[in-house]
């Protein structure tokens, strides 16, 4: 068999192989996502327009946008925001930190350790914070000592501000882990080109790296807004209902805990929750064709 | 010199943000999980309790086992998802950009309720349903990891030499892709296996128990028991996840991973 022969025989092959590939690759993933993700949400959608008699109706979404259900969603909303502002600012500044300064070794333990702590939104964080900064906490008191009270003012861990402070425990390191491979994506050609046009690390950051990586930045955001309006464990255990959020109130209601007069109430306020955080996907999407300019 | 204290000053910043969020609360429920009886004195007694409930190590390795099964589950359906799509799927990538931030936007309260709606009893009478909707959850993450990796590599450069050199498709994706955005999938298969260990809203709301939710009802009788629950779970889990984060990152992917990481470094 001559050279030429072989390369013709393995085109002819991966050419038959690239067609299957090409053909079925990405039928698994709609296959899967059909039914694990996508028809289960239309069961809800589909549930929430019913009323206890099985008529349709929309009385449930006229329930939810009055009194304290609407008092809920704009304290949820407000939670989002805040600690999504919080959390993706100072996992910006780790990722850039830890991106410049961090070894091989030392990134795999930081990327470890983010994980744990991105997806630690669980009921033993709260517990943590109960124990340092609640009323009996070793970093309250340990405050109290050297003369700072924080629990002179307003403040307890069960509070919206306690809420913040703990919700940033995950945020940030989630912000870590979804914002460094965007900011590994820095080329090291732009960093030497605009040193060699004589600019410093600062106007280097300032110029070339911020803008290239805002895009990424707010796309992340709007990762995190969604983190933080869903969340649910960590606030349930931390606040027992003292600070109204909706996940929470929805988590009640299929618990069976409240009994409520309309039984599809807790469906209409899911598909309420996914219509807001939908809005802020619009600005996700913007982010993200933004960010694709500077992909290779 | 102004660049030397600017980067003293920022390790400075970074290091008191870390200790005051994530360093303090370790630090704290760490020595409140050591105090004794009543809270006089130090010591195992929280942990000596937590071990010896019932249900401690049937839940711990139900969790191992459904985290491990979701981690596998989703890489072997996202790898090959990305890498196509990266290479010649692009009309289908704002469809599946779409699909994969869906599980952001639907709280998981409300999957939950979907999942008890919608799925077949054959699948609600086994634990192993949450395996795929831990999956689920994990999909913007995987997919986030997977594009943003698979964006900073020259993709199709490294397909081309590898198939002109004769090389199969499946060969190219386990040969040549994934070392090169190796460390996309190491931060795909953290958040995916983290995400599974600490699950627990769906998991609670599906009424399986899984050691978050065994916590939970434990916890309620002993709050320093809680206490030590939680430093427990961080502690095996950090410990866990640095072992695998260590291991994945010798081998082949080395060199790539060093060199990525030198992007940036000249200065």
């Amino acid at each position: 068999m001559t050279n030429s022969s072989v390369i013709g025989s393995l085109e002819g092959e991966s050419r038959r192989t690239r067609i299957s590939f090409s053909g079925s690759a990405l039928l698994p993933f709609f296959a899967f996502t059909g039914f694990f993700l996508i028809w289960p949400v239309i069961a809800v959608t589909l549930r929430s327009l019913k009323g206890n008699d099985g008529q349709w109706t929309i009385s449930n979404y006229q329930t939810i946008t009055h009194g304290s259900y609407l008092h809920a969603f704009i304290t949820s909303i407000k939670l989002a925001l805040t600690t999504a502002a919080i959390g993706s600012l100072l996992g910006a500044l780790f990722a850039y930190v830890a991106f410049r300064y961090a070894g091989p070794r030392l990134t795999a333990i930081l990327d470890s350790v983010s994980a744990v702590f991105a997806n630690s939104g669980g009921v033993p964080l709260a517990f943590m914070f109960i124990a340092s900064f609640g009323v009996e906490g070793i970093v309250t008191k340990v405050l109290k000592n050297i003369g700072i009270d924080i629990y002179a003012g307003h403040f307890t861990i069960f509070s919206f501000t306690g809420v913040v402070m703990v919700y940033s425990f995950f945020q940030a390191p989630l912000m870590f882990l979804v914002f460094k491979p965007a900011v590994a994506g820095l080329r090291k050609e732009w960093l030497e080109a605009s040193a060699s046009l004589g600019a410093s690390s600062f106007t280097y950051l300032r110029r070339v790296a911020v803008p290239i990586l805002t895009p990424p930045f707010v796309g992340a955001f709007f990762l995190l807004f969604s983190g933080g309006f869903s969340a649910y464990a960590t606030a349930r255990a931390l606040t027992v209902g003292t600070v109204p959020l909706v996940p929470i109130i929805i988590g009640t209601l299929v618990d069976g805990n409240v009994i409520s007069d309309q039984a599809n109430l807790g469906d209409a306020l899911a598909v309420g929750m996914i219509i807001v955080a939908a809005v802020g996907m619009v600005g996700y999407i913007w982010a993200k064709r933004k960010a694709a300019k500077w992909q290779i | 010199m102004n660049k030397k204290l600017s980067k003293i000053s920022l390790f400075i910043l970074v290091g008191v943000l870390l200790l005051a969020i994530f360093i303090l609360p370790l630090l704290a429920a760490t020595i409140f999980s050591f105090k004794g009886m009543g809270g006089k004195g130090y010591s195992f007694i929280n942990y000596q309790w937590l071990i010896e409930q019932d249900g401690f190590w049937p839940a711990i390795s139900t969790t191992l086992r459904l985290a491990i099964l979701a981690a596998i589950l989703n890489l072997s359906l996202m790898v090959p998802t990305m890498v196509f799509l990266h290479l010649k799927g692009q009309k289908w990538k704002p469809l599946v950009d779409a699909i994969c931030i869906l599980p952001l936007i639907i709280p998981v309260v409300s999957l939950a309720i979907g999942a008890q709606v919608a799925m077949p009893g054959i699948l609600q009478n086994t634990e192993y349903e949450l395996v795929f909707f831990y999956v689920v959850i994990g999909l913007p993450f995987t997919y986030r990891a997977l594009d943003t990796s698979l964006s900073s590599v020259p993709l199709k450069t490294l397909v081309e030499a590898s198939r002109s050199l004769g090389s199969n498709w499946l060969n190219t994706i386990i040969r040549v892709i994934t070392p090169s955005i190796r460390s996309g999938i190491t931060a795909a298969l953290f958040l995916s296996f983290a995400l599974s260990l600490g699950e627990y809203t769906i998991t609670s709301l599906l009424h399986w128990e899984t050691f978050p939710t065994w916590t939970v009802v434990a916890a309620q009788q002993n709050i320093l028991g809680a206490i030590a629950i939680s430093v427990f779970t961080f502690a095996a889990a950090i410990i866990l996840m640095t072992l695998i984060g260590l291991s994945t990152h010798k081998g082949s992917g080395r060199e790539i991973v060093e060199e990525e990481h030198n992007y940036g470094m000249a200065e």
